[in-house]
């Protein structure tokens, strides 16, 4: 009994002390480890819009976020989308409900600045006020919407879909009329040198400048990836002189409209990326739509 | 096993070749076999794995008298658990270039043998300067086997070294697949047995 109370004791103890020296890291990593998520995000959409240190990104460059929610209560079920609006030149956000059928319901003012609005204690917290019980809210997802002097210039979307192993992460930038403008994968764990692939250069950028209508029977090919198409595709990573401007332009228009080369041994990865970034645009486009009619039909003054 | 009489260089040499973790004691296979396909990987692994070996055997040696005999492996795993969650946020808050490249591999170690093997071994039961030369040595040992099989597979498989194009074809893709790790784990064990064959038949004759 006395050995029991002992290792009973001492085990508490040791779980005690690793959970306070663990507790105490997080507590003093939390803000820069929050504070570059944010960065890293902020880097890849200018990235995905085409900037980097050589090329910077012009000073009106506005991003704002949309975030998408889902309102239920017993009977109905509602989105409810977050959006930026400007009344009088004072930016806020507006909740603007939308049932499933596509038409508006109701839109509610909401109490949060624009810059509080990326942490999601603080959304949730706007939000409550205005969403009273039995009425839920659950969030969906976001969107980034760039503008550049007082033009949409791109969607930014974030998504998610399975992938051969788990989940794989991306970043999709769609020009207004819905072609793919770039993509970026943020977090995979396929196997390295296999699936991992789908991360290099070659086979990311085969996706870009695909448009609306090839996307919609984009389909994956089992052929050996052209030379001259790799060497293309690489092209932002090895010199530029290895390359000319007229080649470039030549295979751009040659291999637009073919679809995916998929990667060696990484049939089913490939696949994956395609028919996640196929039904992360189909799903887009088509809400983005109802909402752009809605915003119109209301009158809302947005910001995008 | 009583207290070390080896130096400090022994210690760290031991580490290296006499008790490499992978081609001799043949621990930590999974990841081995996983992990070792480029030898970017394998050197990333290997810092991951010697910062968290030194930091554990460091902890556990001042530790080593308190320790409830009955529960020193959930105590070791405690241990090692902590100094992987704080290495990874502190990777991730300041170093956001580092985490990038590695943070994976940190979090796998929680579950490494042969950090769990070395704790007990060792570190319970040694001072903690020789925990902290042997908690080196484990770690340049795994990073050097990582980083051979790494080598092997990666030059084979893709035909390139540190990402850069060496060879300019991909001689066997075979190579980078888990299988092939077994293969060069096997290579590189016959290796060492017979180095060391050879050295004790001419430390004899």
């Amino acid at each position: 009994m006395k050995e029991i109370i002992r290792i009973v004791v001492s085990l508490t103890v040791s779980c005690i002390v690793a959970a306070f020296v663990m507790g105490t890291v997080f507590a003093i990593t939390d803000k820069a480890k929050k504070h570059n998520e944010h960065l890293n995000v902020h880097e890849t959409v200018l990235g995905l819009l085409g900037y980097n240190k050589a090329n910077p990104a012009p000073s009106d460059l506005r991003l704002f976020t949309m975030y998408r929610y889902i309102i239920e209560d017993e009977k109905t079920k509602n989105l409810g989308y977050m959006v930026p609006v400007a009344h009088e030149d004072k930016e806020g956000y507006e909740l603007l409900v939308i049932n499933l059928k596509g038409e508006f319901v109701e839109r509610l003012r909401l109490d949060i600045a624009p810059e509080k609005v990326a942490e999601e204690p603080d959304r949730k917290s706007a939000l409550r006020a205005v969403i009273k019980p039995p009425r839920t809210f659950t969030y969906a997802d976001s969107t980034i919407i760039a503008k550049l002097g007082g033009k949409r210039l791109a969607y930014l979307l974030p998504g998610a879909f399975p992938g051969f192993k788990t989940f794989i992460e991306v970043m999709l930038a769609l020009d207004p009329s819905f072609k793919i403008m770039g993509l970026e994968i943020m977090e995979h764990e396929e196997d390295p040198g296999l699936g991992g692939e789908i991360e290099q250069a070659y086979f990311k950028n085969q996706f870009r400048d695909k448009s609306f209508e090839k996307i919609k029977g984009l389909k994956v090919v089992k052929e050996p990836l052209p030379d001259e198409y790799f060497r293309y595709l690489e092209a932002d990573k090895t010199k530029e002189d290895m390359i000319s401007r007229k080649e470039i332009a030549e295979i751009k228009s040659k291999y637009q409209d073919k679809d995916i080369y998929a990667l060696t041994g990484a049939t089913i990865s490939s696949r994956s990326v395609t028919v996640g970034v196929k039904t992360i645009i189909k799903k887009f486009t088509y809400r983005v739509n109802i909402l752009d009619s809605v915003i119109a039909g209301q009158r809302i003054p947005v910001t995008f | 096993m009583p207290a070390t009489t080896k130096t400090n260089s022994q210690l760290v040499v031991n580490g290296i070749l006499n008790e490499n973790p992978i081609f001799r004691l043949a621990l930590s296979m999974c990841p081995a076999v996983g992990i070792s396909t480029t030898v970017m990987n394998g050197l990333l692994l290997g810092i991951a794995v010697l910062f968290v070996q030194v930091f554990s055997s460091c902890t556990i040696s001042v530790i080593r008298n308190f320790i409830h005999p009955k529960i020193r492996i959930p105590t070791y795993t405690l241990t090692i658990a902590t100094w992987v969650t704080v290495i990874d946020l502190v990777l991730a808050a300041y170093m956001p270039a580092a985490y990038k490249e590695m943070g994976i591999f940190v979090k796998l170690i929680v579950a490494f043998a042969i950090i769990t093997m070395r704790l007990e071994m060792f570190a319970c039961k040694n001072s903690v300067p020789a925990s902290f030369w042997d908690g080196v040595g484990m770690g340049l040992g795994f990073m050097f086997a990582m980083m051979t099989l790494g080598f092997v597979r990666e030059l084979l498989g893709m035909g390139t070294l540190f990402g850069y194009d060496i060879l300019g074809f991909k001689p066997l893709l075979f190579f980078v697949l888990p299988a092939a790790g077994f293969f060069c784990v096997g290579i590189m064990m016959a290796i060492y047995n017979y180095v060391e064959l050879a050295y004790n038949r001419k430390k004899k004759g």
